[in-house]
């Protein structure tokens, strides 16, 4: 009947042996109080290239760099072990070919019942991966924080805010301590707050690989802005999601912009008063922006029928805002006029310049009874004066 | 009806063949009967003016101007007048008028300008 | 006057056919199609143009199919949201020999402005003809609502 709590080792040395052999990742060294190396193992001759018979015998300041051993770093190192117990670094050592390595270096004291030191216990570690890591970590977190005008923050799979920057600061109002550990709907309107947005934005990142959204958010001082936001998941090796990365900016004065620039446009479209009545009887219909087959069918509907409501007798189309004149806008205007024509208006183009005369002529564009002007001012005159020409009788005015 | 020297004629409905030209017939033996120096075809009662109707209408402004009276076309509505464009019914020569009291100072103003010796190269 | 509820070849919701044969079947098409096109909710302008050229293209049945008959099929059409007019016109007259020709602006046939085919096509949002000499003319014009 085996009994697992007495435990007998036959063959104690052998099974020190091979412990320690077993040890690959470490290297356990037994130093002499000078500092000698006593000891050697498989995972020591991996981490430092020497074998047993090399580097036995040998001072342990074998491995500091060129530059310790001038400080005589590693005496230093074997002192303050024996003062304290116990002493860990971390720095550059040297391998067998000269190659560096990033070791976390645990120096212990060894007594004896006189509590005399009578050597050294050196754990050693690489950890040049491990520094590479972090290194790059806190480039990511400076490159993060020297980010003003971008919120770049990371929360957890809760929605706990995790980090903060500068740029998150400057967005929200919100000072780090204020913000890290609380939930991020915090941010979000009342409506998206109740809405689950948040579990909706991270179940598409999880499935996308990020997600981009626009939405209100809400300052510190509890106004609005307009975020546009991105938000990426953060894996583990495993692949699992460990957090969320977020990075946001304030798009409202471009979404302000953006609807004005709507808006104008809307009202350039808008027809139901393009026409200005100048004078009684005059008519001014202002084109701006291009003229296709659609919107020149509509602005001509919305003139005729102020021409019957207002029983105008001249109309002067207006074309300072018409980028170019081409044969298709010529035939839309002469159209139009013509229409305007046979309810008895009279028609003028104002607002020729010189390369649109130029262009018109070249492209063998006749204007045929359509007058024209360079100017509003001097459409508005001969307007005038169709009109008296009219109201007055047999002053034979050629128009 | 007459209006002083003028002529007025009033087209309703829709014109059919058969209409339009006994209005042809009508409008030039009046004009021939009155002496009329101008004549006014009122069309605002027509809410469709096909290619058809278009040309009687230029046709009769031709034949009425061969008896030396002037004529004026009014009351075209707006989708008519658009749709005439479209059609592309070339009636240039027809002078043209919002309304009846318009398309009367119009005639006026052709007379007086006939008289003083102007040329209309414009029909407005 | 007979109506009907579909027509296949046309794809239409609800249809009216009017036999043209003399000048009241003319007016005929145009208070028919009028009625449609006010039901599909047309604007002004966009039911006078396809009256308009309903008109034109009846007249051409009148004067040149053969015995001056043919038919007006008169109805809605819908794609999607839209609603809107449809009509197509049929004759077994002697076709037309050149369509190009004829869809060229300012052609002439008869005298006078022609076929005025190139008129219609500019009055409606969609036209399409099939025509062949001895095999009759078919055209189908659409309008829609704005």
């Amino acid at each position: 009947m085996a009994d697992d709590t007495v435990v007998i080792t036959e063959d104690l040395d052998s099974y020190y042996l091979q412990m320690m052999d077993s040890i690959t990742d470490y290297a356990v060294i037994r130093l002499d109080s000078a500092g000698t190396v006593r000891s050697w193992h498989a995972g020591a001759q991996r981490l430092t290239q020497y074998t047993a018979t090399e580097i036995i015998g040998r001072p342990v300041a074998l491995f500091s760099t060129m530059a310790d051993v001038a400080t005589g770093l590693a005496e230093a190192n074997l002192r303050a072990a024996a003062l304290s117990g116990r002493q860990e670094t971390e720095g550059w050592r040297l391998r067998k070919d000269g190659t560096q390595f990033w070791a976390s270096v645990v120096l212990t004291a060894v007594r004896n019942r006189a509590e005399q030191v009578v050597g050294f216990g050196m754990v050693v570690r690489d950890l040049t991966a491990l520094r590479e890591q972090s290194l790059t970590l806190r480039g990511l977190e400076q490159l993060v924080n020297s980010i003003a005008d971008f919120e770049v923050i990371r929360f957890d799979c809760d929605g706990l805010v995790r980090s903060w920057n500068p740029g998150a600061q400057k967005l929200t109002g919100y000072a780090s301590e204020e913000v890290i550990g609380h939930h991020i709907s915090m941010f979000y309107t009342e409506d998206d707050a109740r809405s689950d947005l948040l579990d909706r934005e991270m179940a598409s990142a999880d499935r996308d690989g990020s997600v981009e959204a626009e939405g209100w958010r809400i300052r510190k001082d509890g106004t609005r802005f307009w975020a546009n936001i991105v938000l990426s998941p953060i894996r583990d090796d495993h692949h699992n999601v460990v957090g969320y990365v977020k990075v946001a900016r304030d798009l409202t004065e471009r979404r302000e912009q953006d609807q004005l620039v709507q808006q104008q446009r809307d009202e350039i479209l808008e027809l139901s008063t393009p026409v200005i009545q100048v004078w009684d009887k005059v008519l001014i219909l202002p084109l701006i922006g291009t003229l296709n087959s659609a919107r020149a069918a509509r602005l001509t509907e919305s003139l005729l029928q102020r021409i019957a409501a207002d029983q105008a007798e001249v109309v002067i189309l207006d074309i300072s805002g018409v980028p170019g004149i081409d044969s298709g806008v010529a035939q839309h205007l002469l159209e139009t006029a013509e229409a305007a024509r046979l309810m008895g208006t009279a028609s003028i183009l104002s607002g020729v310049r010189p390369d649109t005369a130029q262009s018109m002529v070249h492209l063998g564009i006749e204007l045929g009874d359509l007058h024209s002007r360079a100017s509003l001012k001097d459409a508005l005159q001969l307007a005038l004066r169709l009109v008296e020409a009219r109201s007055g009788s047999g002053d034979g005015v050629r128009a | 009806m007459r209006m002083g020297h003028d002529l007025l004629v009033t087209l309703q409905g829709d014109l059919d063949d058969v209409r339009v030209e006994s209005v042809e017939r009508l409008v030039t033996s009046e004009v021939a009967r009155t002496h009329a120096r101008g004549a006014l075809i009122d069309v605002s009662g027509l809410d469709v003016v096909d290619s058809f109707v278009a040309q009687i209408l230029v046709r009769l402004v031709r034949m009425v101007g061969l008896l030396g009276t002037d004529m004026a076309i009014v009351g075209i509505r707006p989708a008519v007048a658009i749709t005439l464009v479209e059609l592309g019914v070339n009636m240039q020569d027809v002078t043209t008028a919002l309304d009846a009291q318009q398309g009367m100072a119009r005639l006026r103003r052709m007379r007086a300008d006939s008289t003083a010796g102007i040329d209309h190269d414009h029909h407005y | 006057m007979i109506t009907t509820t579909e027509d296949p070849a046309t794809d239409l919701l609800a249809a009216t056919i009017v036999v043209i044969g003399g000048e009241a079947d003319l007016l005929r098409v145009r208070s028919t199609v009028r009625a449609y096109a006010g039901q599909a909710g047309l604007g002004l302008t966009a039911t006078t143009r396809v009256v308009t050229a309903c008109s034109e293209l009846a007249r051409n049945i009148l004067r040149y199919a053969t015995g001056g008959q043919g038919v007006a099929t008169i109805g809605e059409a819908a794609a999607g949201h839209s609603r809107g007019v449809q009509v197509v016109f049929t004759d077994g007259g002697p076709g037309i020999a050149d369509l190009d020709l004829a869809l060229r602006s300012g052609f002439s046939t008869a005298g006078g402005l022609g076929l005025g085919l190139p008129g219609s096509r500019r009055l409606v949002d969609e036209f399409a003809i099939d025509s062949a000499p001895e095999g009759g003319t078919r055209v189908a014009i659409c309008q829609w609502r704005r």
